[in-house]
């Protein structure tokens, strides 16, 4: 390990750690989820290893719990994690000439806050070993963090009583990751879009009512982004 | 597989590989292929809007839907309204949860 890779780890590690705290009541909800969808410990666990993604892990778990088609839990899981295209394709550069095996585990690291707090800085330094320690560690303590706290929700789910609608707290988590997003004019009316189409489509035959949403509410959004460009453009 | 039931066995473990596999293929994908390739700008700028379309996509039936009917007027949207609004407004993580939830079970007694 050479000191910059550890100059590199520290500072990535002291820039995430005060956004890790939301982590925790999101990872607890997660496993408190898998439990009360009726997954068993070792089940929520394997998921969990397999899987380390909270938005994937609660947006398939209602089309689990449903015995939904199996490409259609595929497909919602893609669709959730698309934005990792766009993360991936942004961090690419700073991991020019970096080893195969280190780029595949980054990338099954790779998680939103680390990306949201470190992208900038890692894209604008010049040296390698510093940027794979500014990415590693705060990436690698924030699996650890995720693994034990919702190991923590999978096995206190079962003290908890079954009629509290426990399973409304993983919409409440998906509720707030819209909260950021919501912020920006297009990016609320392609929810708006999004969620209601959903509804109203809800009678579509093999489920196309979501994904026919889903595109629907993308393509609200791109067209009044579009829009807003064309008016301020001079 | 039935229509209704939660996924067993086999197909439970074949559904969380595959959903492990939507998930570390966009991950991985350019840092592992490099910098050398490109996504065409329309599409990138088109994908950002695919999390919150998806994620909305996925709570409105929750808040919406009661037994399968369309019913608007019910206490889940009202919870998850105010659960955003919380979460809109302060930044402790926890507050969300307690309010939607106090919410929800206000409306068992």
């Amino acid at each position: 390990m050479s000191p910059s890779f550890r100059d590199g780890a520290r500072e990535g590690f002291r820039a995430f750690l005060p956004l890790s705290v939301g982590l925790v009541p999101w990872a607890l909800v997660t496993g408190v989820a898998m439990r009360s969808t009726g997954l068993s410990v070792i089940e929520s666990v394997g998921m969990n290893l397999i899987v380390f993604a909270g938005t994937a892990q609660l947006g398939t778990l209602p089309l689990i719990g449903a015995g939904a088609p199996l490409w259609l839990i595929m497909l919602t899981a893609l669709v959730l994690n698309l934005r990792f295209v766009i993360f991936s394709a942004a961090l690419a550069p700073a991991f020019d000439r970096v080893p195969l095996l280190q780029r595949v585990l980054s990338g099954y690291l790779l998680v939103d806050g680390v990306f949201a707090v470190g992208a900038e800085r890692m894209l604008a330094s010049q040296d390698r070993d510093w940027r794979m320690g500014f990415f590693l560690a705060p990436s690698a303590y924030a699996w650890v963090l995720w693994q034990v706290f919702v190991l923590c929700g999978v096995l206190g789910a079962g003290a908890l009583p079954r009629d509290w609608s426990l399973e409304f707290m993983a919409t409440i988590a998906l509720i707030t990751l819209l909260v950021p997003i919501a912020r920006a004019r297009p990016m609320l009316l392609a929810a708006l879009v999004g969620g209601l189409a959903t509804v109203l489509l809800k009678d579509m035959p093999l489920r196309l009512g979501m994904i026919a949403g889903i595109v629907l509410g993308i393509a609200a959004g791109f067209a009044v982004e579009r829009w807003q460009a064309r008016r301020t453009a001079p | 597989m039935n229509e209704g039931t939660l996924l067993s066995g086999g197909w439970l473990w074949l559904a969380f590989v595959l959903i492990a596999v939507a998930t570390h293929v966009p991950r991985g994908s350019f840092i592992v292929a490099g910098s050398r390739v490109r996504l065409p700008e329309a599409l990138q700028r088109a994908l950002r809007y695919a999390p919150a379309a998806a994620l909305a996509a996925l709570v409105a039936p929750d808040m919406l839907l009661v037994g399968g009917q369309l019913d608007p007027f019910n206490l889940k949207l009202v919870a998850g309204l105010a659960a955003f609004a919380v979460a809109f407004r302060w930044k402790n993580p926890w507050l969300p949860f307690a309010v939607g939830m106090g919410i929800v079970w206000l409306g068992r007694i």
